[in-house]
């Protein structure tokens, strides 16, 4: 008995610790973006209807198993009772209800939160990153101003952001700024999209979600959220650098690295997103579009 | 030019020495192997082990291969988790820990794929083939050697899973080998093949006692025995190996194409020249959730007999029952999408999905009521398995809330590829399948072996379990909701390591708890006489199983039994108390027509293997062999006509009669 | 794997579940195919760069290969017929004929796929192409695999004792054969003749 007890204590002061020790979320328990945020109400609204009928059964069984033991020399004992209509009616219906309602929220929902459908309650025009998954780094590339980044983004606050994904010589990866939004999948030859709201100022990571390879772990970024001003100064400065992304460059970039840096470059290629997509869209033949010059693997 | 053709890709380079974890277990495993088959010389029992066990075509026998298996696979497996667990403890800031990235990969994978595929599986079908013909009042499957075909094409796709950690490598892809990562240009290396073909055989074997077992339990139930008069644990396995029949053909479908990948260029999967991945996505996780209701149905109805065995009462709403086992295995199929919300489906798509999968949870919530009240206003006794059960309740609330939760497109898209999702299908699988299992294989110890388990040792290891199992997997949601991902090797933030050091600690615990199992087996073992089980109704059950000797006759049942009730055995109990047996002296017993031992299955089984391993290294010529070898014993089989022999009335009625003493003296 | 499945006897006197296991295996096989049929229709129907199917298809072939293997499950019925009235040789015959039939039809089919690869339609080419080579080889490996059991059965009826277990052998044969038809209605149609529009 003492060993159970001993047993049991441990674990509820670790878990309290466990809890407890939080200040410094990092995920959707702490949300800076207008996505995560409902995210997270989801979260905690599906939690508590599922509560419901959660707690009464931790509690029932324990408890019915608790005054049931035949050493308790309970007198009621009823060998053959085995069927109750109301009680059954009952616990068909209630998790029928909560389910209803459980649903109703999640078509809803999963509509609103779409990450294809630009958020409505943002009128102007989505600033647009093209995001292409590279063997264990990230680039941004920002068409409108010009300029590229690898696994360093920068975002204007209070601002539609709608980003498009493709990969390029790494097996499917997933775009992911759990304090932002929802994460979604890259593909080669495939073009997916996501839109993002920041609403608070300040640092998030960033990160690939889907083993990848080797360098998973390290594919990571920071995602910059600063104010319009800030990014527009930001902008100004990477232009002004000398450090263009033509194809010579993106083609070093297609060769395997680990937990990259950031990079800037002023200037990329017409079009390179589209053209990247377009490359495995209409490649045809055995061979894999990059098996010749940036071969994935290395020995 | 012979070499190519007799080795083909294999070298030395290929074993790999340099290797200090792989090598170690390598060695292990040879030096364990040795010495088991140095033991069996010893003691002179190879004739005994190959007339009695490799060639056994009965349902027990193949029963306990079945667990022996799964159990040996379970330590593999429990090793993977522990290098895992301890390097995520580790691999924090400038710390690196002590697994390379592409060895941990290869751990994950191996994690998954032996705890899915050669543990649960396995440990499920040990159950099956132990219990339902026994409850269905059957003397064996519908078709015996193919059992036996089943049971070691599944023990041959273990093996050459083992093989991958001493010569070549395993799969780097996680348990599912998504594409492209597992195509030819992403993994050059030989593991993805291991993968296939591992999987492969093992899945012909588990399709093909999926068909057995159906076959069985629709033709060969006893008189009187009507669908809705069957035990719950012979419901669930129906329910279970129907989705066997339905959803490993595509199983083997998907993997074949990517072999075409691999081995002739093709694109089904690749990630250029019109191949999709998307594609292989939906095709694996068609099969992966059926897959996974496969594994928790048989745990439902092992949970249905424990409780209402121990609690002394009838099952509660045993139609209620039925149906939600019924609509879980229909919606089994209509899900697998939410594995996949965020490959950016679409409102609607998602959105059907995940209410799909939400509804799954009211049939389950009314078995959770069912037991309940199953157990209330009755005469709990807490054995073992109804602890196990006790622990089931909670957990499996837990990892079903947040199933749930998970079903909700929005919130998937926060917590998917995160530990959060581990920290789920580990709340369920361990929670719902393996403690079902435990207590399965507790409760029908005694009828297998002929004497019960330890409890002292058995409650030991039963708290171990768990309260490491919630030691491990509390802190796997707390980090995975801070945006912690799965398949991590090392993470630079620091602020994430004492959840994973509790991780780990609560790992260890439960490595302390299949200690306790071990020292449980071996005090049993040892007190076997003093446990013995003399009546053959250990527990004073309720089903068919419990009627017979423990353990049973080769033949089962003397004379097949008729039933006009569900729990017929209790129903008995409860109006003939106190009357006496007849005597099997004044029995007339007739002859009984049974199917001979063949070691054709075990045969066929090692040429595949042979197949399956010239695959993999694209030996061509042992290919051919291994082809030619399995069809020829097809072949030969259906030229023999030795197949069935009678056991004589004599030696029925002595069994009988030692059976009949046994229960007297006691 | 199905020849394990037939030749399975060991006295539960219950030819009925033995059938049922046959038509379960049979069922799954359906999947199997369906599983094909859905991944080459998802590979085929967005339409992907490369040849298509449409430019490499000869209808008359195709309508020969229908040919053999209808007119195979005809001969394989009289053999059945044979059987019934327990004339063995007779038996025996048909079968031959039928095996000949159907190795009349993986012939033409093996001929269609070479002169398909030398065209330029090859499997390494797209998705689409590998689906088509997939789908209609796996059907063809069944035939192939039907034809073995075929020979095996000619050679093996009059050594079989039992007129029982001759007619049981020979329906899984027959579902067999005839399942494999049916696939091939389903190819004829959605693979070659939507192929060719």
């Amino acid at each position: 008995m003492s060993v159970k007890k001993f047993l049991s204590m441990t674990l509820i002061v670790l878990l309290l610790l466990s809890l407890t020790a939080c200040n410094h979320q990092m995920g959707i328990l702490n949300p800076k973006g207008i996505i995560a945020s409902e995210e997270r109400k989801l979260f905690f609204d599906a939690l508590a209807l599922m509560l419901i009928v959660v707690i009464p059964v931790i509690i029932m069984s324990l408890v019915f198993v608790y005054h049931y033991q035949v050493s308790h020399r309970v007198k009621d004992y009823k060998p053959n009772w085995s069927h109750n209509l109301y009680l059954e009616i009952i616990w068909w219906t209630i998790p029928c209800i909560i389910i209803l309602v459980l649903a109703i929220i999640t078509w809803k929902k999963s509509h609103e939160l779409d990450p294809f459908q630009p958020i409505p309650a943002y009128k102007e025009p989505p600033m647009l990153i093209q995001v292409i998954a590279l063997p264990w780094k990230w680039l941004f590339i920002y068409p409108k101003q010009n300029i590229a980044t690898v696994n360093y983004l920068e975002i204007p606050v209070n601002q539609q952001v709608e980003y498009w994904f493709t990969t390029d010589n790494v097996p499917m990866s997933s775009f992911f700024v759990p304090q932002l939004g929802s994460q979604i999948y890259t593909m080669t030859g495939m073009r997916t999209r996501l839109h993002l709201v920041a609403k608070n100022i300040g640092v998030y990571e960033g990160m690939n979600t889907q083993y990848n390879g080797n360098g998973f772990a390290g594919m990571r970024f920071q995602a910059h959220v600063v104010d319009p001003a800030e990014m527009q100064r930001w902008v100004t400065k990477v232009k002004a650098s000398s450090n263009h992304l033509t194809n010579q460059t993106y083609h070093q970039l297609l060769n395997p690295s680990f937990s990259e840096p950031p990079k800037f470059f002023a200037g990329t290629p017409d079009d390179l997103f589209n053209h990247v997509f377009m490359l495995y869209m209409m490649n045809t033949g055995p061979n894999h579009p990059r098996e010749n010059t940036n071969k994935f693997h290395q020995e | 030019m012979l070499q190519e053709l007799l080795l083909g890709k294999l070298t030395w380079a290929d074993i790999p020495f340099e290797n200090p974890f792989a090598m170690g277990a390598g060695v292990f495993m040879a030096i364990a192997l040795v010495a088991i088959l140095l033991l069996i010389t010893f003691m002179r029992k190879w004739s005994y082990i190959w007339h009695e066990w490799v060639s056994s075509v009965d349902h027990k026998k193949i029963g306990i291969m079945y667990l022996i298996l799964s159990m040996v696979m379970l330590l593999r497996g429990f090793l993977d988790a522990l290098l895992m667990r301890g390097q995520q403890a580790i691999s924090a800031g400038h710390a690196v820990g002590y697994l390379n990235p592409s060895h941990f990969a290869q751990i994950f994978s191996a994690h998954g794929v032996i705890m899915i595929f050669f543990v649960a599986m396995p440990f499920m079908f040990a159950l099956i083939n132990l219990a339902v013909p026994l409850q269905i009042g059957a003397r064996d499957v519908a078709f015996p050697y193919l059992n036996s075909v089943s049971f070691w094409l599944t023990f041959v796709g273990a093996m050459l899973c083992n093989i991958s950690l001493v010569v070549g490598d395993f799969a780097q892809t996680g348990w599912l080998a998504y594409p492209p990562l597992s195509e030819l240009y992403y993994s050059p290396d030989s593991g993805v093949d291991y993968y296939i073909w591992s999987l492969q055989i093992a899945g012909a074997g588990t399709l093909l006692a999926g068909i057995n077992f159906v076959v069985t339990i629709i033709k060969m139930r006893c008189k009187g025995m009507t669908l809705m008069k069957m035990p719950i644990f012979t419901w669930s396995a129906l329910c279970s190996m129907i989705l066997v029949a339905l959803a490993f053909p595509v199983l083997t479908v998907t993997l074949g194409l990517l072999a075409l990948d691999r081995y002739m260029d093709m694109h089904f999967f690749s990630d250029f020249s019109g191949g999709n991945v998307m594609l292989y996505v939906n095709l694996i996780w068609a099969w992966g959730h059926p897959e996974v209701y496969i594994l928790i149905l048989p745990a439902f109805g092992v949970f249905s007999e424990v409780v209402a065995t121990f609690s002394q009462k009838r099952l509660f709403g045993y139609t209620s029952m039925v149906w939600a086992l019924v609509v879980i295995t229909f919606l089994a199929f209509i899900v697998w999408l939410h594995h996949f919300f965020t490959m950016g489906a679409g409102g609607d798509v998602n959105a059907f999905f995940g209410i799909m999968t939400m509804i799954i949870s009211i049939p389950t919530g009314v078995k959770v009521f069912n037991w309940l009240f199953t157990m209330y206003k009755g005469r709990i006794i807490l054995t073992t398995p109804m602890l196990w059960v006790t622990a089931f309740f909670t957990t499996f609330a837990i990892g079903g809330m947040t199933g749930v939760m998970m079903s909700v497109p929005p919130i998937d898209f926060q917590v998917h590829n995160s530990l959060f999702l581990i920290a789920h299908f580990h709340n369920v699988i361990i929670g719902g399948v393996l403690f079902g299992y435990f207590a399965g294989i507790i409760y029908w110890f005694p009828k297998v072996f002929g004497f019960h388990l330890d409890e002292k040792w058995g409650k030991r290891s039963f708290y171990c379990w768990v309260c490491g199992f919630y030691l491990a997997f509390m802190p796997l949601y707390i980090v995975g909701l801070n945006g912690f991902m799965r398949r991590t090797d090392h993470y630079d933030n620091v602020l994430y390591q004492p959840y994973l050091i509790a991780a780990a600690a609560g790992a260890c615990l439960i490595s302390i708890g299949i200690l306790f199992q071990i020292i449980q087996l071996i005090v049993s073992i040892r007190k076997r006489k003093q446990f013995r089980d003399h009546t053959g109704d250990f527990w004073n059950a309720r089903t068919l199983e419990w009627t017979v000797s423990s353990p049973a006759p080769i033949y089962n049942f003397a004379f097949l039994p008729t039933v006009s009730t569900i729990d017929q055995f209790w129903y008995d109990k409860e109006r003939q108390i106190g009357e006496e047996r007849i005597h099997p002296q004044d029995i007339h017993y007739q002859p009984i027509h049974m199917p001979k031992n063949t070691p054709l299955g075990f045969i066929i089984a090692i040429f595949s293997g042979v197949f399956g391993f010239a695959l993999i290294w694209h030996m061509w010529l042992l290919v051919c062999i291994g082809l030619i070898g399995m069809i020829a014993t097809v072949i030969a089989r259906t030229f023999s006509t030795d197949t069935d022999y009678y056991i004589d009335a004599e030696t029925v009625k002595a069994t009988e009669i030692a059976h009949f003493k046994e229960g007297v003296h006691a | 794997m199905h020849n394990i499945l037939v030749h399975d006897e060991h006295g539960h006197d219950s030819d009925g579940a033995d059938v049922f296991g046959f038509w379960l295996y049979i069922m799954t096989d359906c999947v199997l195919f369906g599983t094909l049929f859905v991944a080459f229709l998802s590979l085929t129907y967005p339409l992907m760069a490369g040849p298509s199917l449409k430019d490499y298809i000869d209808l008359s072939q195709v309508l020969a290969e229908t040919f053999f293997l209808l007119t195979s499950n005809l001969t394989f019925f009289i053999a059945i017929l044979y059987l019934n009235k327990n004339k063995i040789f007779s038996a025996q015959l048909w079968l031959a004929i039928t095996f000949l039939l159907g190795v009349g039809f993986v012939y033409l089919e093996i001929h269609e796929f070479v002169h398909m690869a030398h065209e330029g339609f090859r499997w390494n080419v797209s998705g689409h192409i590998s689906a088509f080579f997939t789908l209609v080889g796996t059907h063809g490996l069944h035939v192939s695999f039907g034809l073995l059991w075929i020979l095996t059965m000619i050679i093996q009826l009059p050594f079989i004792k039992t007129s029982q277990i001759r007619t049981r052998r020979m329906t899984y044969l027959g579902l067999f054969w005839n399942f494999l038809d049916i696939v091939w209605i389903f190819l004829f149609t959605i693979v070659y003749l939507t192929g060719a529009i």
